[in-house]
């Protein structure tokens, strides 16, 4: 590859606080040479995101540069006077973003922001300018890109918006393009064509890139070289087959480890629950007096079951309705239509924000009692030997009772809320997202915990993931959720060796490194008037699609009626 | 256009109830304005004649009709203190005065207040900005009328700058008046000033923090450009609703001011008729004060679909 | 490096409202001279050591005028506080949890009064009612309450969705269990931040409206009315006006500064 584009030396980075100047960036050396991939991968509190601001020159007022340079071609951007800095932000370094809806400025056209790189560094007429913001806005995969030019980003879906933010980013060729986590906040099948774009971006240009992620997954497919970070200093960096394969740092191995696997298949016969017919419903109201009140049909027709003892994964991107079915199982949710028959007292819910989902006003001991306090546990004392107990059971000291919320860190928060589910003996537990706010390293913690009590409790989980590759190591059967239906449901080695319905197909895609595949898939993100329409609600992405598909909603098809475990497809191309 | 549509149609309805509410609040009020008007030695009979001849013995949503009548033609009956002088015609000399009062006072708290909110934000954390934090925590805690006598000690008393009490309507003399006037306007705009820079500072303070204004610095713009041209009209948003209240406030405030200076506005005008009982008078300023505040607040939300265009592409 | 860290704001603040309160509840049982005692021989003296605030065109001790001048306003402040926290917090915590009509109909009768400035209501009320104390503490007791409750009603609502509420609720928590003992500790800070502007707010208002002669009447002491006195007399005895004005700054700036204080607790 060649030459350093840009070379970081010793960058050390302080906070000055009430004992002394806290290091976040201790020490970091590190190049990207000219079109090169290279990657930062780290968890929070790595100095990750401090890193590359700097380099960006984005100045944090409170934030003190130490020592070290960063040479970008040769000059030192930290001794550069703001003048000069500016000059080349935007121009020959430029930066992505993890937000594209708060990073874009809500009341400026999107014409507007992405042309103004091009307003600063060059002195281009009006017309060229409005014929290159056209252009690129269609390289990077738009559509209609002149009506585009004057929208808003209020009007615009989280994947558009990353493609602007994109398009915005390399409208003035930049030699060096920075995304900092910029498929965080997307959708797993978005997220793909992203990487997709900037695979192309880099070709075409041969744009270096340093792509910051938190995810191993994401890095693995784009990056070159890897470079791990932990608490502000670099532990490891190689080239990014080296490191994921033969990790030398006790921090790398760890974050590479396996996703803990559910080993042992305690499923019995009998159901927990079971599912017929299930038609879900939201009704939202307008603003105003003369509001309308309109019901969504959010879920549709969901039939399944989960036996007891089991551990059923359900998968699906935003807005299929994941989250509406659990609440309607632990009876958040009242709206709806069919049989929903949970023959386990008390279903409990553990969410994923561990931020709030704890009462920040209360001490821990409170909320555990809490529940037992509402169902008439009086004596005080039981109560907290309960707590103890509970405390205990979750990994965490008893001492833990008199803490607030705030003094825990996430993993701890996610540990009580997974007690205050289980203090009630409660068999059954719907797991919205538990862990996917967690840092890597703390998510295999809470999934063994997850794993241990499942095991000496014989508990049955429902367990909601956007994270397939957890789903694969946790699960004994998986769902897979589209705009409010099932689509299909199998074991999991099943499922995800042999996907069936084309939007599994695409889900699975999606996280595999198979470049072929990718390129197969030209994917138009989901919009909900989809599911409305007649027809299956797949049919506007879908490859295998036929007439039948926009006319008639396919049935459920079982492909495995000899076998144990059913494997439901609901596929016009599986019909006989 | 639907936005427009559906503004004006709330805005009339509004108006509709305002005047209802208005009318029948002042008819409960215990006390025959006939028998008011006529002295306790009136004859039964003659009071009888004049309850005919004023309509009083109509009923109620018949005489809510005749006084909107009325109201819309700017003829709101006779004045019980001031026999026999329509109420249109006291109303009308006084609102110009008032009217002057206002828009000079908003003038001054626009033109002061905004460079100091956005200079206050600019210098985070410097002299300037705690100066101009204090100096607003303290000025907003003086009320309007107390600024006004002190006003009045220092400029009218002591240096002469104005004679108290000799007010100047503006029919007479524009300019004496005027000049008169920027005392009182003073008074009620310092307090309202140190509102406006509080709320401004804060609105550019957190738009300042936001991604948008990250993304801009990466593209190369230079602090004074985010400022002026991605921030502000972010931060103007939320101002400009609160421009509304501001005007609301200022017509309190002159209400009060008025009868510091004894100008001969609006709002000395009402004060007396409360304190005298004379219900009609009430009753038409209080409607004129509340329709003006309505309109107001009606221009504010349709400025407010020019400023965003997240409301205006709904 | 140390840097200072105290809350000046509420520190100063808390320091000034408790010599506002001490002096008005002192007040109110005692004075340096009994605030009536009119004095012949101190017509519009000036201050002096004996009398640190001057006296009045009858010679009363201008200090001794406003301690007692203190407790009314206190009081009707304080009244009013009272009634707009008790019933706004119900109107609030009813309309912000269930919505519904009901929650459509007060916010907008809210909306509608919020955009009137209170003291022009306030005057409407009492031009119904008379003027007098106790319809002051009604009136301005009534109108604080739609401020208040729309305070509290956005903070249920901004934590009626959050986890820790849904998990409430998925556990059986009974829904008043839910707003008093689980989301409404979390709101204390906003609350108490309202309440303090609510209370300058009816500062304001009563030493307006008592200055218009349309508050408290006399012979019930008032700052108001102290000052529409006073400003008779404003060219030979300034004193009159400037120490129950002063007065008032104080008490406004006290509560104001406790509230800019409390604000650093709110951050999100």
């Amino acid at each position: 590859m060649g030459e350093k584009l840009l070379e970081v030396k010793n960058l050390t980075i302080g906070f000055p606080g009430e004992t002394g100047m806290r290091t976040v960036v201790d020490d970091v050396s590190f190049t990207v040479g000219y079109g090169e991939i290279v990657g930062i991968v780290g968890e929070s509190g790595s100095g990750k995101s401090m890193t590359v601001q700097t380099i960006m020159g984005l100045k944090n007022r409170d934030a003190h540069i130490l020592s070290g340079e960063i040479l970008f071609n040769g000059k030192d951007l930290l001794k550069m006077s703001d003048e000069e800095l500016s000059k080349i932000q935007g121009n020959d370094m430029s930066m992505v973003f993890q937000e594209p809806m708060t990073s874009l400025n809500p009341v400026k056209k999107i014409g507007w922001q992405v042309a103004e790189s091009l307003k600063i560094h060059t002195s281009m007429p009006d017309e060229e300018i409005h014929g290159r913001v056209v252009e690129i806005l269609a390289n990077v995969g738009l559509p209609k890109p002149e009506e585009l030019c004057q929208k808003y980003p209020h009007q615009l879906s989280g994947g558009m918006r990353q493609r602007v933010m994109i398009a915005m980013a390399m409208i003035c060729w930049p030699k060096l393009l920075i995304a900092d986590e910029p498929t965080t906040a997307l959708d797993v099948t978005v997220q793909a064509q992203i990487l997709q774009l900037l695979r192309k971006i880099h070709m075409e240009a041969n744009t270096s890139i340093l792509f910051i992620s938190h995810d191993l997954n994401v890095v693995k497919e784009i990056c070159q070289k890897v470079i791990v970070m932990y608490q502000g200093k670099i532990v490891e960096t190689g080239y990014t087959e080296e490191v994921l394969y033969h990790p030398k740092h006790d921090y790398t191995k760890h974050l590479i480890a396996a996703i803990p696997r559910n080993m042992e298949d305690i499923r019995e016969d009998d159901l927990v629950m079971q599912a017929k017919d299930l038609n879900v419903y939201y009704s939202v109201k307008e603003r105003g007096i003369f509001g309308k009140k309109e019901n969504k049909h959010v879920l549709q027709n969901v039939d399944f079951y989960i036996r007891r003892g089991e551990i059923l994964g359900l998968v699906g991107e935003s807005g299929c309705g994941k989250s509406t079915l659990a609440k309607c199982i632990v009876g958040l949710n009242k709206n709806y239509t069919g049989t929903l028959d949970i023959r386990e007292e008390h279903p409990q819910l553990v969410f994923q924000d561990p931020y709030s989902s704890l009462n920040p006003m209360k001490k821990i001991g409170w909320i555990l009692e809490e529940p037992l306090k509402v169902h008439g546990i009086k004596d005080k004392v039981k109560r907290k030997e309960l707590v103890s107990q509970m405390l205990t059971q979750v990994g965490l000291d008893p001492s833990y009772a008199d803490r607030y919320p705030n003094e825990l860190s996430g993993g701890q928060r996610q540990r009580i809320s997974i007690g205050g589910a289980l203090i009630l003996n409660s068999k059954f537990i719907v797991a919205d997202e538990p862990v996917s706010a967690l840092d890597v390293t703390v998510q295999s913690q809470v999934l063994n915990l997850l794993l241990d009590l499942h095991r000496t409790h014989q508990l049955t989980y429902l367990f909601i993931s956007h994270d397939l590759n957890i789903v694969r190591h946790f699960c004994n059967r998986v769902i897979v959720m589209y705009l409010g239906e099932i689509v299909e449901e199998a074991e999991v080695e099943e499922i995800y060796e042999d996907p069936k319905h084309p939007y599994t197909q695409l889900l699975f895609h999606s996280i595999l490194t198979d470049e072929r595949k990718l390129q197969k898939i030209t994917d138009v993100e989901q919009s909900r008037e989809d599911a409305a329409a007649e027809g299956c609600p797949f049919y506007h992405r879908c490859m295998s699609r036929s007439d039948m598909c926009r006319e008639k909603r396919p049935e459920r098809i079982n492909l495995n009626p000899e076998g144990s475990v059913p494997h439901w497809v609901k596929c016009f191309k599986y019909q006989s | 256009m639907k936005y427009m549509l559906k503004k004006i149609t709330t805005l009339i309805i509004t108006l509709l109830l305002v005047s209802v509410v208005t009318f029948v609040a002042f008819s409960v009020i215990p006390g025959d304005p006939a028998l008011a008007k006529l002295g306790t030695y009136a004859t039964p009979e003659r009071v009888e004649a004049l309850r005919e001849e004023m309509g009083l013995n109509k009923s109620l949503p018949e005489r809510y009709i005749d006084w909107l009548q009325g109201a819309v033609h700017g003829d709101f009956g006779e004045s019980y203190q001031y026999a026999g002088v329509p109420v249109s015609e006291l109303i009308n000399q006084r609102l110009q005065v008032t009217a002057i009062l206002a828009v000079m006072s908003f003038i001054i708290i626009l033109v002061i207040a905004i460079p100091m909110g956005i200079v206050s934000a600019r210098k985070e954390g410097t002299w300037i900005d705690v100066f101009i934090n204090l100096f607003t925590q303290v000025t907003m805690a003086i009320p309007a009328f107390f600024l006004g006598m002190v006003l009045t000690y220092f400029f009218g008393l002591t240096l002469k700058f104005f004679q108290p009490g000799k007010f100047v309507m503006p029919q007479e003399n524009l300019g004496a008046c005027i000049r008169y006037l920027i005392f009182p306007a003073v008074a009620i705009a310092i307090p309202k000033i140190a509102m406006v820079v509080k709320f401004l500072r804060n609105s550019v303070l957190s738009e300042v923090k936001k991604d948008y204004v990250r993304t801009a610095y990466s593209k190369g713009n230079r602090t004074k450009k985010v400022l002026y041209i991605h921030v502000f009209q972010n931060a103007l948003i939320p101002v400009i609703t609160f421009i509304a209240m501001v005007a609301a406030e200022i017509l309190a405030g002159s209400i009060v001011v008025e009868q510091v200076f004894s100008v001969t506005g609006m709002g000395r005008l009402l004060v007396t008729a409360i304190s005298n009982r004379d219900y009609p008078i009430v009753q038409a300023v209080v409607l004129y004060i509340t329709v003006i505040v309505i309109v107001i607040n009606f221009i504010v939300d349709i400025l407010y679909q020019f400023v965003d265009p997240r409301v205006r592409t709904e | 490096m140390k840097r200072k860290k105290w809350n000046y704001n509420l520190t100063i603040g808390l320091i000034l409202t408790t010599i506002v309160v001490l002096m008005a509840v002192v007040g109110h049982f005692w004075t340096p001279y009994g605030p009536t005692d009119m004095n012949s021989m101190l017509k519009n003296a000036a201050p002096s050591l004996a009398h640190p605030f001057g006296n009045d065109n009858f010679g009363r001790d201008i200090l001794s005028r406003i301690m007692n001048g203190m407790g009314t306003t206190c009081f009707v402040a304080l009244c009013t506080v009272g009634i707009g926290v008790v019933f706004g917090t119900i109107i609030g915590a009813i309309t912000g949890f269930f919505g519904g009509w009901l929650d459509e109909i007060v916010m907008r009768l809210n909306d509608a009064l919020s955009a009137f400035p209170s003291v022009l209501l306030a005057l409407i009320f009492i031009s119904l009612l008379g003027p007098g104390r106790n319809n002051i503490i009604f009136a301005l007791g009534i109108l604080f309450i739609p401020s208040f409750a729309r305070i509290v009603r956005s903070e249920i609502i901004r934590y009626k969705e959050l986890e820790f509420v849904k998990s409430a609720q998925v556990m059986g928590a009974g829904k008043l269990r839910i707003i008093f003992v689980h989301i409404l500790p979390n709101a204390l800070v906003s609350m108490l931040t309202s309440a303090t502007v609510g209370f300058n707010n009816a500062v304001l208002a009563e030493a307006s409206m008592s200055y218009l002669g349309l508050g408290v009447q006399p012979p019930e002491p008032s700052l108001g009315l102290m000052l529409s006195d006073a400003q008779a007399f404003l060219q030979i005895a300034p004193w009159y006006a400037i120490f129950p004005g002063l007065t008032i700054v104080i008490i406004i700036l006290g509560f104001s500064m406790i509230s800019e204080g409390l604000r650093v607790y709110q951050a999100r």
